[in-house]
Formats: structure tokens, sequence, C-alpha cells
């Protein structure tokens, strides 16, 4: 089993807490990868929040490939950073030959663009550097998004930190809301797109366990919206429906865990918005899940998320202390980075929660 | 003695020889006063006894039981004279040198009638060459089938997509601001679709006893189709209709006598089925011979006795658009938009443009589509239709779930299929295989009969429905005939056997991993028969 | 003798000690004769379990701090197990005989499977906890004693032994014992404290009897005494506050109405066809009598010789005559046909009793 982990702070921490808190439960790692998602950065990025950032990993014709096309498109690069990299020997990594966190000032088309109008242009424009990149693996972008910073890459996930100098704190590259898992989520091939957290448009999830409606959910989602591609993992299902019932349907985050669990039927008929909640079931049937699966995500206003299959099936517990809330697979990551909590206030999620923490750092517990 | 001649039907003719052991024989009778078909009869036999060759040959009468010879009365297979034998001298076995039909069609120069089934299996049956091959293991766990809580739920009604769910948002609720399609949730196994008339009332309303029964004291929402013959009006006034869905087809049999109690009613109908063709006579109508037109069947139907027969398609229906308007409109404006109303279409080559174009109806009217196989059953039907005409269900299943997949409207228009479900003794595996391609739902009516004591099978035994000499008290309108069905026993052989199906599609829904129903979950599927796989689009294995 | 505690640090220098090295250290130490750990784990799993003392009469005491899963696991009678703050999944998994005490909460699968031993924890336990607990007659039942409450689908298939949940500090909670409980328990008991809901229709939900308190006062002093909570003995013992959980034995298990029952009482009256058919619900056997025949022997005496041949052929005695005039017992006659096949002068005709329910 995958374990995952999602850490939302008051202060800019930075990625190696992820690496420590993942340290205690390798149990579930395999190797097989790192990677991580940043968001609300502070350090280096905090001047240019607005502005979108490329997360991108390529070779070096995909590198300038990719900023062409940027440049034909009329983004304009403001700020460039790169990890420092400690290629030791022995490090268990298949590196790529670079890693490009650029951000750009948008095109001047753009300049009185609405909100909106600027998101679908970053869409398009990630949509098309990935297509453009994948003909002949060139690269792989994972995130074209304001205030957003994401790496991920195949092997071990310490020698992954030691490789990028991660296990060494910086100020430079920090964040409040961090995501991170310590292995690839698929049963299949190992490959980078493949790896958590997944990103879309501001939304983030991270999970663990089969996807046994993988199919159903896929062929649904394959028409639903543009952004709804690659399928390298079956956890993106839980990303894509979390982006369509949120952003495109507009419905409130706890119709998330009504879609994807959708309560029994004894339990609807006894509630008074229980039309509702049967079309709901009967709607969006294509993306209900039925396999043993923890998701943790974030949402584009900076609100973590926790949910569980409606079995629970898989463990997750949430602490917290005044700064900082984490959620993750196992107690052990909890207890190596906040020992000295109060243990009571741990949350131990059931089948039926939505645990929701505010950009406040109040975890709140709904009842589906 | 007669003199035979060579064109004169014989014995061998028939489809069946009686098998007949004089030597075991008590002659106690019951073989012959048990036969609903008259096939056979005491006949005192002149036999020469042994001679010495010095005395005149002497004769002795005997009495033996011997087979008629004629079109009318001649053995269908049945194996009631085996039943009641209590020696075991007396069986009907199959005759290879059967020439029958020959016979039969330059006899009468009309076209053979039989009822029950097809016996003209040259294709296999698909459904058995797909095994489960997915199993839960250790990725994801597996659910014990008699412990864990499974649903096995299927919606029927029209499914809007979410984004045309009339939702507002107040305070952070969603709220239904209008009217939405009628959508009900039920078991995903539709029992009946076999009309008053063709089966007897004794199996009707048994169908319905076990209908309500599973509903009300199992608390497993089971529905039952009508058929075209109407419904009985004290069903319809009860609040038992609300398990009933109603089915109109071309010949509009019994509606009179349901618009005239629709202000009556205490309870919607679970759905109007609009049954457009049926798999095992596809273009041919419905056919109920008048011997099974008994008084009743004339009353609720409004008509005499005669052989009735249904046009092949409805006559006010000349394209999609108008049965869309006329049928699907007027059905859901009767119960003022709060009934599903479904289709039944025999599957076929074009079945997929019927459910695209039914997918593409802006009225958001069409609330289920049935495809019906061609090993389906009937009452009664001629023979080429029933041999010769139809079109498998598994990869017509198929492509109309894929068909709406490609347009990203799989689930709104729900899919049932059937047609000879259950024919080689596993329903539930029929029925998961189904819905894993894509169904959201099976119906089957020949099962139930079988369940309720049908003898026929689908190698010729019996099948003689259209006749109205059922042996089993089942298809036939006989009185004596019918009071050999005790309704209670049939009603609750009915309930097991859906208890047993319900247990057993757990124990196939429990290793997939799945306690909601896997509606297009063929990723479980696998075959070793690669034409399978490829035109299915499951897993090839071997 | 008794050697001195050994204590192991899992983490150092950010170099973690993987849960095989640190097993087969504590192996290595217990060969040398030492039978007392302190361990700062790293999340290294089964701490604690499968052990026994190289003299074993002696006892093995594991101390730990953040063990990973399955601590205790497969553990001994002898062995104690004190966990300092929460543990995850699957802590005295297959317990067969240890004490484990944990100061904190337990991740899902606590208990799971233990049938020996004692499982003492101050906090929590989650999802699925006590499943398939047992008992070996031959052994001592387990017990698992947990403070406050557990998770959802608790003590599934459960067959034996003794779980006993406290409900401290739940008064916000709707189910001491979350949703779904008990599915499939054939065997054991539970003794629970506070409101619970959602419990599977398998088992019986009782008052405590005397025995049942006199286990749980005995039981309750030792559990607090190994928790430090001494103080909370009179609060946990108002004893209607607790109630007993045991399976539901077969004869006390709802049984449904036949369908024969449910058309006699529920259904339609008269039947569904009942206006148009008057029916007796009789049901007729193949080769009935009377009105079950198919078919009936008509006797005309234009041609009767009085030979008796059908009197005396007739296989049910049906066939009676006065004055020779023959006739047939319709209570007898099942309409076989033979008194029409052996008749030399024809008299005997069958007819059709085909007719119509009216």
């Amino acid at each position: 089993m995958c374990r995952i982990g999602a850490i939302k702070s008051k202060k800019y921490l930075h990625p190696s807490i992820a690496l420590k808190l993942m340290r205690s439960q390798q149990k579930g790692h395999d190797n097989s990868g790192f990677a991580f998602v940043m968001q609300d950065l502070g350090g280096i990025f905090a001047a240019h929040k607005d502005l979108p950032l490329l997360s991108m990993s390529a070779t070096v014709e995909g590198t300038r490939r990719a900023e062409d096309i940027l440049h034909n498109l009329g983004f304009t690069r403001v700020l460039q950073w790169s990890p420092e990299i400690n290629n030791q020997k022995g490090l268990k990594i298949e590196p790529m030959p670079n890693y490009i966190f650029e951000t750009f000032q948008y095109p001047k088309s753009h300049k009185y663009a609405t909100k909106e109008e600027k998101e679908e242009l970053l869409i398009d424009t990630a949509l098309l550097l990935r297509k453009e990149l994948e003909k002949d693996n060139a690269g792989f972008i994972f995130s074209f998004w304001p205030d957003t910073l994401t790496l991920k890459e195949i092997g071990s996930p310490k020698d992954i930190g030691t490789y990028f100098g991660l296990w060494e704190e910086n100020e430079d590259l920090c964040a409040k809301v961090i995501t991170a898992q310590c292995r690839q989520n698929t049963n299949y091939d190992i490959v980078r797109y493949a790896a958590h957290p997944f990103f879309l448009e501001g939304y983030t999830i991270l999970a663990n366990g089969e996807n046994t409606f993988f199919e159903k959910n896929r062929d649904y989602q394959q028409s639903l919206y543009k952004g709804y591609i690659g399928f390298e993992s079956d956890s993106q299902c839980f990303l894509y429906t979390l982006h369509y019932v949120n952003k495109i349907l507009k419905w409130p985050i706890q119709y998330y865990k009504h879609t994807i669990t959708p309560l029994p039927f004894e339990e609807i008929e006894s509630r008074p918005d229980r039309d509702v909640l049967l079309r709901i079931k009967a709607s969006l049937s294509h993306l209900e899940i039925n396999g043993p699966n923890t998701i943790l995500g974030v949402l584009p206003d900076g609100k973590m998320l926790c949910v569980c299959d409606s079995k629970k099936l898989r463990p997750v517990v949430i602490g917290q202390d005044e700064d900082t809330v984490i959620m993750t697979s196992e107690v052990t990551g909890i207890n190596d980075i906040m020992p000295n909590r109060d243990i009571s206030k741990d949350i131990y999620p059931n089948e039926k929660e939505t645990i929701i923490v505010t950009n406040d750092l109040t975890v709140e517990r709904w009842q589906q | 003695m007669a003199t035979i001649s060579i064109n004169q039907l014989h014995m061998d003719d028939l489809p069946w020889i009686i098998e007949y052991d004089e030597t075991k024989c008590i002659q106690c009778g019951k073989c012959s006063a048990s036969c609903s078909f008259n096939a056979i009869k005491p006949v005192v036999e002149k036999r020469r006894k042994p001679s010495n060759g010095l005395q005149k040959p002497a004769f002795e009468n005997i009495l033996v039981i011997k087979q008629n010879v004629s079109f009318e009365n001649h053995c269908r297979g049945c194996g009631m004279c085996s039943r009641v034998c209590p020696n075991g001298a007396i069986k009907a076995i199959r005759n290879p040198n059967d020439r029958y039909s020959v016979r039969y069609r330059a006899a009468k120069g009309d076209s053979l009638k039989k009822g029950g089934r097809s016996n003209l299996n040259t294709e296999g049956r698909t459904l058995d060459k797909i095994k489960i091959g997915r199993i839960s293991q250790m990725t994801d766990p597996s659910l014990d089938a008699a412990r864990h809580k499974f649903e096995l739920r299927t919606p029927f009604g029209r499914i809007l997509s979410a984004d045309k769910l009339s939702f507002e948002n107040k305070d952070g609720k969603m709220q239904l601001s209008s009217q939405l399609p009628p959508n009900r949730w039920i078991y995903p196994i539709i029992m009946g679709d076999m009309s008053i008339g063709a089966i007897s009332w004794r199996m009707w309303e048994a169908m319905a006893v076990a209908t309500a029964y599973l509903n009300e004291v199992m608390g497993i929402p089971v529905r039952m189709c009508t058929g075209e013959g109407g419904i009985p009006v004290r069903l319809l006034k009860s609040k038992y209709v609300k398990y009933m869905i109603l089915q109109i087809a071309s010949g509009h049999f019994g509606w009179n006598r349901i618009i005239q109690a629709m202000p009556d009613m205490v309870e919607d109908p679970a759905g109007i089925l609009i049954k457009i063709g049926q798999g095992a006579k596809p273009g041919d109508g419905g056919l109920l011979m008048a011997s099974k037109v008994a008084k009743y069947v004339q009353e609720i139907r409004g008509v005499p006795r005669a052989d009735l027969l249904s046009p092949p398609t409805h006559q006010g229906l000349y394209s999609i658009e108008e049965s869309v308007q006329k049928m699907f409109l007027s059905m859901n404006a009767a119960f003022n938009f709060k009934v599903p109303v479904a289709i039944k279409v025999a599957a076929s080559v074009t079945s997929v443009s019927v459910y695209n174009n039914l997918l593409r109806d802006p009225y958001n009217i069409v609330g289920g589509f049935f495809i019906d196989g061609l090993a389906a059953g009937t009452g009664a039907a001629h023979e080429i239709s029933l041999n010769h005409t139809g079109h498998p269900i598994t990869s017509k299943l198929r492509d109309c779930y894929l068909a709406a997949v490609h347009q990203g409207r799989q689930g709104e228009i729900p899919l049932f299929a059937g047609g000879g479900l259950g024919q080689t003794g596993s329903f539930a595996a029929d029925a998961f295989k189904l819905i894993c391609l894509g169904a959201n739902g099976v119906f089957t009516g020949r099962l139930l009969l079988e369940i309720a004591g049908c003898i026929g099978n689908d190698t010729g035994k019996c099948n003689a429905c259209n006749t109205g000499l059922c042996p089993a008290g089942l298809a036939t309108q006989d009185v004596c005939l019918t009071k050999r069905l005790d309704i209670d026993v049939a009603a609750q052989n009915i309930v097991n056997y859906f208890l047993a199906t319900d247990m057993e599609l757990k124990k196939l829904m429990g290793p997939v991993g799945n306690s909601t129903l896997p509606i297009g979950r063929s990723d479980a599927l696998i075959t070793v028969d690669k034409h399978v796989a490829n035109r299915l689009d499951i897993q090839y294995v071997c | 003798m008794t050697k001195e505690e050994i204590y192991i640090k899992t983490l150092e220098d950010n170099k973690r000690m993987s849960t095989q090295e640190l097993l087969q250290l504590i192996t290595s130490k217990i060969n040398e004769g030492y039978t007392n750990f302190k361990i700062d784990g790293c999340g290294q799993h089964n701490i604690g379990g499968s052990s026994w003392a190289k003299d074993r009469n002696e006892e093995l005491t594991f101390r730990i701090t953040n063990p990973g899963q399955r601590a205790g696991a497969m553990a001994l009678a002898g062995t104690n197990i004190y966990i300092d703050g929460s543990a995850p999944a699957d802590v005295g998994w297959l317990n067969s005989g240890a004490k484990i005490v944990v100061n904190g909460d337990c991740g899902d699968t606590a208990a799971h499977c233990a049938a020996g031993g004692k499982i003492y924890v101050s906090g929590r336990v989650g999802t699925r906890s006590g499943a398939l607990m047992k008992h070996d007659p031959k052994f001592e039942s387990p017990e698992f004693w947990v403070l406050k409450n557990t998770g959802s689908f608790g003590f599934e298939f459960m067959g034996g032994g003794i779980a006993v949940i406290c409900g401290y500090d739940c008064d916000n909670i709707n189910s001491v014992l979350g949703n779904r409980s008990c599915v499939g328990m054939v065997g054991g008991t539970i003794y629970v404290r506070g409101k619970i809901e959602d419990i599977a229709d398998c088992v019986d939900i009782q008052s405590l009897c005397d025995d049942d308190i006199n286990f749980l006062s005995s039981g309750l002093k030792e559990f607090l005494k190994e928790i430090n909570q001494n103080n909370l003995y009179n609060e946990l013992t108002i004893w209607n506050e607790w109630k007993k959980i045991v399976p539901l034995p077969d004869n006390k298990k709802e049984k449904n109405i036949s369908v024969a029952q449910f058309r006699k009482t529920a259904w339609v009256e008269n039947g569904i066809f009942g206006d148009f058919i008057q029916d007796d619900y009789k049901v007729y056997n193949l080769a009935a009598t009377g009105e079950g025949r198919i078919r009936i022997p008509a006797w005309e005496n234009n041609n009767c010789i009085d030979c008796k041949i059908c009197l005396n052929n007739c296989p049910q005695n049906a066939i009676g005559n006065e004055n020779k005039i023959y006739f047939s017992d319709s209570e007898k006659c099942i309409g076989c046909g033979i008194c029409e096949a052996v008749c030399p002068k024809k008299c005997w005709e069958m007819i059709s009793n085909r007719k119509e329910i009216s």
C-alpha cells in the first residue's frame, strides 16, 4: 500500500518535512519514486503568486521545444529556478537532464483577461506542452499553474531527496501546503505521470488503493473534460471526479463524497435530501469508486481534504498542533514530526467522513 | 386392417417415439390419463401365440399402450407418462429420423408453429465463453458474499447527465428546483413480460405474488412486467401495482381497462414498457392461439375467441421520432411524467441506431432500453421466426453500451438485456457478465416458467406452449391442466430462485471487490475465445 | 539472572534501522539472555512479536515508542509490551498470550484474530478491530480492553474471546462501536458502555448479569491500573450504562412467513383474477380423478353385451353396472381410456374434459 501525506501549515515549510513524514512509513515504499506538490509557495516564488509556474523535467531538446511553444504563445519568463543537483554515486534514481521551474508572465493578449480566460489558457498550454513533449519522450510537464510547484522522479525516495538536496532545509524552497507520496501509484509500468500527487487546475489529489471502478470512471471521464487525460494511474480518476464535481458542476465539496461513495439506499431513503442524493447516485454512477481507498487532496482555495472509501479499508490519521495539520497513512509519520502534540486531538476519519482543513487550520468533520 | 400408404404420417416421422415395455406395464392407465397431448392411448393388440406347427395359429388380445400418430395428437416428449409410471415401463425418446416439419408443411400448406424456444442451437452461447477473471486478492480486498453488505440496485428511468440536473445551491445544500424525469432504483433483474393468455392465470398470479413477497417480505425490489395482455383490474387498483411494469405492445391489449382504472389507482405503476419487438421472433408480432383465448382473456383484451395476432409494428409509428412522440410522450403524460417509460426491442443489427436516436431525444422521456436476444422464449411463434431470425444478445448489448460510452452518455438510458438467460443453468452468471458488459440489468420470462415446472428445453423437448396443452399448467388456460400448478409452490420456487440468484450475484461481486453493481466493468471479464475478446473488447486469455 | 535493559534507538543522523535489522538485533540480544528492551521505533513492524526468552521461565518486556504496524503480532504468553503513544494498524494481531498495553490509540484492525493474552488500550482503536477474535478452549480466553471507542466494522466474524469497550469520553459520538459492527459474529462476548447503533442483526444485545458484573469489576481494576487511570473506576462501573453483545442463537432469529401465508394474508383478497375466476386453489395430480381428468369416459348402451370386460379391466375399479347400465365413478376414474380400448362393442368413448374457468 502506498503511504501518502499532506501537510498544511501557517508557516512556510521545506519539502524535507515530507521526506521525514514518509520515512517511518517506508515499508510501503518500493523505491519506485518520490513526488510532491507544493502550493502556497514562499521563498523565491513568493513574489509571483499570481503568475503561472511551470514544473517540468525534460531533455535538452524538450526544454528548447517547450520554451519555444511558450514564447510563441506570448508567455515571458519572469523567474527561473533549478534545484542544485547532488549526483553522488550509487543513488537509486533515474534523473532527467533538466528540471525546470519557471514563472511566466501571461501573454499581452491576456493582460485584461478574466480569471476563467487565464485558466483556460493555462490548461490549453499545459495540454499542448504535454502533447509536444510526449512525441519522443522529450519531457514531462507536471503542472503549469500559479503558486504551484511539482516534482516527480523515479527511484528511491531517500536518494531522490539526496539528489535534489531536499534533506537540507532551504529558505528558497518552501510552501504552506505540501503533499507527497513515496511510491508510484500503479501496479503496472513505472512512469513519471503515474506518480502522485496528481494536479489539475489548482486541485491536487493523492490516494492509495486499487480503484476497482477504474474502467468505469475512465470511460466516463474521458468525454467530460479536455483535461481528463493520461490515466496512467487508476487514481487519477479521483482527481478528475473532484475537479468535475467542484469546479465544473460547482457543487459544494461535501458532494464529492456523495459522488464517489454514495450512501446505501436504506440510509438515503430516510433523509430529507433523498431526492438530490438519489439523482447524484444515478447521474454520476460511473464516477463511483468501490475499492479500498484513502484520498487526500488540496483545493484551489488552499483547503485540505480527506475522504475514505465506504468500507474504510485503508488507514489514515490526522494530527495537529497550533501551526500545522498533517494527514497521513500511518500515525508513525506524525509521531516523528509532532511528537509532543495532544494525541487525543488526532482524528481517525471514518467511512462516512469528509475532513476539511480550512486556511486558518480549523479541522472540519462532515458526516456524509 | 387399414392399408398404409407411404404418404401417410407415420410414427417414424414424428419427433418423439414412445418406448414402451409391456413386460413392465401393469396397465394402470396413468400414462394415458396424464398425457395432455393425447399422444398415447391404451389399445388391444392382437398377438399370435407361439405354435407348435401342428395346430392352426392361435391369437390372443393383449392390452398395450400405443402412440397416436396425427398432426394434432402426437408426442412432444414432455415425459409426463414416465413421471407417473410406477414401473418405468414407458418413456419418450427422441426420434433421430424425425421428418415432422417436412410432413406438416407438406400436408397443411401452412407454416409450422411452436412455442417455448428456438430448437436450432447452432451458435453456442457467447456468455459461456466468458469467465470472471479479475479476482481481488491482494490490492483490493474481496468481500464476503454472505456477510458483507451489497447493494444490488440499478436505476430505471431516464437519467440526466449531472450538468443537466436542476440543482440549486441553497446555503451549501443542493436542492432540486424542478421536476426531473422519473427514476426508480430497482433490482437488476426484471421478471415476467409474459402475457395473461399466453400463460395461465395461476402462473401469472404466482409471479405477481412472488414479486410482491420479494419486495414486502425480503426487501428485494424486483419488478415484474405484465406482458402485452393487460393486467387484472384488482391488481391495478391494489398497492402492489407499484411493483408492476405495464406493457403496451402493438396489439394494445388491455389498455382500455388500464385507462378506465386510472382514477382509482392508489399507486403509480413501476413503469411502462413499450414493446416494439421480441427476441424470439423479431419483426413479428405477438401471437396468441385461439385455444388459449379463454373467456377472461377475451374480457381483459376486449376480443373474441380467435387467433390473436399483434401486428408486427405499432401502426401509429412510422419513424423513430413518431415513436418517441406518440408512445413515450403519451405514456409519460398518462402518469403525469412520474413513471419511467422504457422500450423493448428485439436485438438487431440496427439496435444501436435506435439506441443512439433515443439517447439524443431532447425531451429526455425514454427511461430504459430493453434488448431481447434471439434465444428468448415465446408463447407461440412461427418456427421459421423462432429458429431463423434474431440476433444474439451479448454483442448487441455491448454495442449499445459502447455507443453510449462513445458519446459520454453511458447510463443515461439504462440498458436491460434478456433472451435465453440462465439457459445453461446459471442465471446469476449470465446476469453478472451482461452487467459487466454494460447492462444496468437483465430480464427473464422463460426461466420463471422453468422454475415453476416447465419441462421444455432447448433441444426440442415439449415446446408446445402454442397448443394450450401445457402439461405443467403454465402455458394453458385449460382448467384441469392449470390446476396442476400449485400457485403457492410456484411462487415460493420463484422466490427461492431469486434468493439463490441474489446470493450468487454476491458470490461474483465479492471476488471482483465490488459491493455495488459493476455496470460496464468489462475489465472483470476474460475469454479464451479470441473472436469474442475482439468483438466485445474484453481481455483474451489462454 | 536478569540482565540490564537494552536500549535501541532506530533513527540516528537521518539513518533509519530497517525492520529486519531491528528484529534480528532483538533476537540476537534475546539469545544472549536479555529480556528487557526499550526501543525508540521509527515505524518498524512486528516489534515484540513471536519471541520468547532464552530461559523459558523468564518474561520478555518491551517498552516501545513509535512502533510500526503489527506491534506485538503473534506474541506469546510471557511477553509484556508497553507502547508509549499511538500505534498504527494490527496491534496484537494473532496475539497468543502476551500482555500488550498501548498508552494511546491503535490504528485499524487492532486485536485482529487475537486468540490469547490481553490487549489494553487507553485511547481508541480503528476500523475492523477485534475482527475474527477466537478462543481455543485449551487456553485462556483473549481479552481486548479499550477505554474509548472503536471504528466501524468492528468484531466482524468474531468467534470467541472477550472485548470490553468502555466508551469513555465518547459523549459526542453516535456509536461507541462505529457503524456495522459484529457482522458475522458467531462467538465471544463484547461488553460495551455508551451509545451504540447500526449493529449487525446477527447478534443479541443484552443487559449484564451478575457474572458479567463480577468479571467487569475485577477486570476494569486491572485494566485501569495498567493504563494509569484508576480514577475512572467509579465512572465506569455504573452497570446500567453497559450492555453485552453475544451472537443471536438460531432459535431467536426471525423467520419470514412463507409465500403461501403471504398470499393468504397480505395478497389481494380472492386473488387478482377473483372477479373472473372462482379459483379454489386445489391442485390436481398428474392422472387425477374427477374434475382433474383430461378426458372422461362416456358410455352408450347401443351395443353393450354386458360382458363386463370393461368392468374387470378398469385399473381404478371405477366402473359399476346396474341393470346393464354401465357407469364410471368420477371419484375413482382417472380417464385412462382402458375401458374404451377393451370394449369389444365400442360402448365407451373418451371425450375431452377440457374446459375453461368461469
